[in-house]
């Protein structure tokens, strides 16, 4: 039985790139997250490689099951994928099983690492730089962050998906071996830790009303003690203070309702 | 002053938009962030440069916001779209109007739990087209039912907010007094500390605490901006990267 040859031309493997990126979160939902986004991206792929009307279903279905992660970072699972049904169209032994162990065993990996980067060092470092600008009025702000985050976030996606598509299952590795996103996390990071230092130094208020009468004299707490020690002095211990709840494991909310409570007491009894 | 029928008709269509598909995966990194949505909403209010310094204001405490597995703590997109025009039209200063936008940014959760629970079901009508062998059934089934949901839950409360809210607000301040209005200040100036702090938490790794205190000191000391700021981190990280590799630093670090 001989097999016509199959291949994906380079504009459908862009055509399905584009699908994803900009439908990966159109029905995210709790009972299978980016699983019909996935089978979107995958839909035109399957119908070029298969022919019957049994093996398109076959393989919408394949792409249906639950599916989560990082979008950009794990667009090499898409690309790793799209290579694997090729073969698979082409009459190599790969398994549904195959294809969804590579799709889940990557899932968690890729989302820990793309949430690392995107979400956690990419976005907050350029936001930094944007609301520096913007708190001043200065329009600039917004409008680069837009396009520097956009050309990051469209650029990384496209990388991941080539890459997983060009290497297959090798990429993965290759790029874990490269020690890429341990390097990229680790100077991001120390970009980062630098920005939002400055941030605390401008961006959090906290001084005191209290005055101290000392015999005749009267001393003011924030100008005559704080203000000497160190400008900015309160907003730092604040935010350690936080970061050390937020490490002690507890919940952003019940921060939150600390730091109301804290400003509601400070300001009744007239601290703030 | 008064926000008019079309001016909340354009502020639910940002909110919608940041949080739709449309924008080729990057309206999450952009319109769903308050600097971006405050921006868009002062445009809509006749004030880009107000708006911009009220959402960037508002976006400090969501610096930390990281969604994951859809889990989400807060709504910044709507804390930044309805925070600005709360503060644009009722003339509040960025510190109470992020004060504000924090009840507002957790009352949009319910909308992203109602979004995340409906759009369940759309996914078993893919199922069906997907039985049938209909690859452009399942693809419409990712979009149009999900998407027509989204802008109900979304557009709709917040248009209404929006026409509403700023007299709202208005009456509420003017009734309790200055007293609530300085609260609301303080406890505005103190809230950026919890999104940073839940930043930290993602990019701190060991030793680089340092490099904390080395942007904080350029900043109170040398009164240097966030863009410089940036070019002296950019140093520092080059450096960091040089040693870590097996420089000068190896030897009795780590």
């Amino acid at each position: 039985m001989e097999k016509r040859h199959k291949k994906l031309r380079k504009w459908d493997i862009i055509k399905s790139f584009f699908l994803w990126l900009t439908f990966s979160h159109a029905c995210y939902n709790y009972e299978r997250l980016q699983a019909s986004a996935f089978a979107h991206a995958m839909a035109p792929i399957i119908k070029k490689l298969y022919d019957t009307k049994e093996e398109i279903a076959q393989g919408l279905k394949r792409h249906l099951v639950f599916f989560n992660t990082e979008p950009n970072v794990g667009a090499i699972i898409h690309g790793i994928v799209i290579a694997m049904e090729e073969e698979r169209a082409n009459g190599a032994p790969i398994t549904d099983e195959a294809i969804n162990s590579v799709k889940t065993g990557l899932m968690g990996p890729m989302a820990g690492i793309g949430d690392t980067i995107t979400q956690g060092t990419i976005t907050p470092i350029l936001l930094a730089f944007g609301i520096g600008l913007a708190v001043e009025g200065n329009l600039i702000g917004p409008i680069l962050y837009v396009i520097l985050i956009a050309a990051a976030i469209i650029g990384i996606a496209y990388f991941m998906w080539m890459q997983g598509y060009r290497l297959g299952r090798k990429a993965v590795e290759q790029l874990l071996e490269s020690n890429m996103f341990n390097n990229i996390i680790t100077a991001a990071g120390v970009l980062g830790c630098t920005v939002i230092g400055a941030l605390t130094g401008k961006f959090v208020n906290l001084s005191t009303k209290l005055t101290l009468s000392v015999g005749e004299a009267q001393i003011n707490v924030q100008a005559d003690i704080f203000d000497k020690i160190m400008p900015k002095l309160l907003p730092l211990l604040l935010t350690l203070g936080v970061f050390w709840l937020v490490k002690k494991g507890k919940n952003p909310i019940t921060i939150m309702l600390y730091i109301v409570a804290f400003g509601v007491i400070g300001s009744v009894i007239g601290v703030f | 002053m008064k926000i008019s029928l079309m001016q909340a008709f354009m502020i639910g269509l940002i909110y919608y938009l940041g949080n739709s598909t449309w924008l080729v995966g990057v309206g999450f990194y952009t319109v769903y962030r308050p600097l971006v949505a405050g921006t868009l909403v002062g445009l809509v209010l006749g004030d880009p440069v107000q708006g911009a310094i009220v959402g960037a204001t508002i976006n400090l405490i969501y610096l930390g916001f990281i969604s994951a597995g859809g889990a989400i703590p807060g709504d910044p997109c709507l804390a930044g779209t309805l925070g600005t025009a709360l503060a644009i039209a009722s003339g509040l200063e960025p510190e109470a109007a992020l004060a504000l936008a924090v009840p507002i940014g957790l009352l949009g959760t319910l909308i992203w739990f109602g979004r995340m629970t409906v759009c369940a079901i759309f996914v078993h009508w893919a199922d069906a087209y997907a039985e049938k062998g209909d690859t452009r059934g399942v693809m419409l089934m990712n979009v149009i039912p999900s998407q027509a949901f989204l802008f109900t839950i979304s557009f709709i409360p917040v248009f209404l907010a929006a026409l509403y809210g700023p007299s709202a607000v208005e009456a509420a301040i003017s009734f309790l007094g200055q007293k609530v209005l300085h609260t609301l200040i303080v406890i505005g100036g103190m809230m950026p500390a919890l999104g940073i702090a839940l930043n930290m938490r993602a990019i701190l790794k060991g030793n680089t605490i340092a490099y904390y205190f080395l942007g904080f000191f350029l900043s109170v000391y040398l009164k240097l901006d966030i863009v410089a700021v940036g070019a002296f981190a950019a140093i520092a990280a080059y450096l960091h990267m040089q040693f870590a590799k097996g420089g000068i630093a190896d030897g009795k670090t780590a």
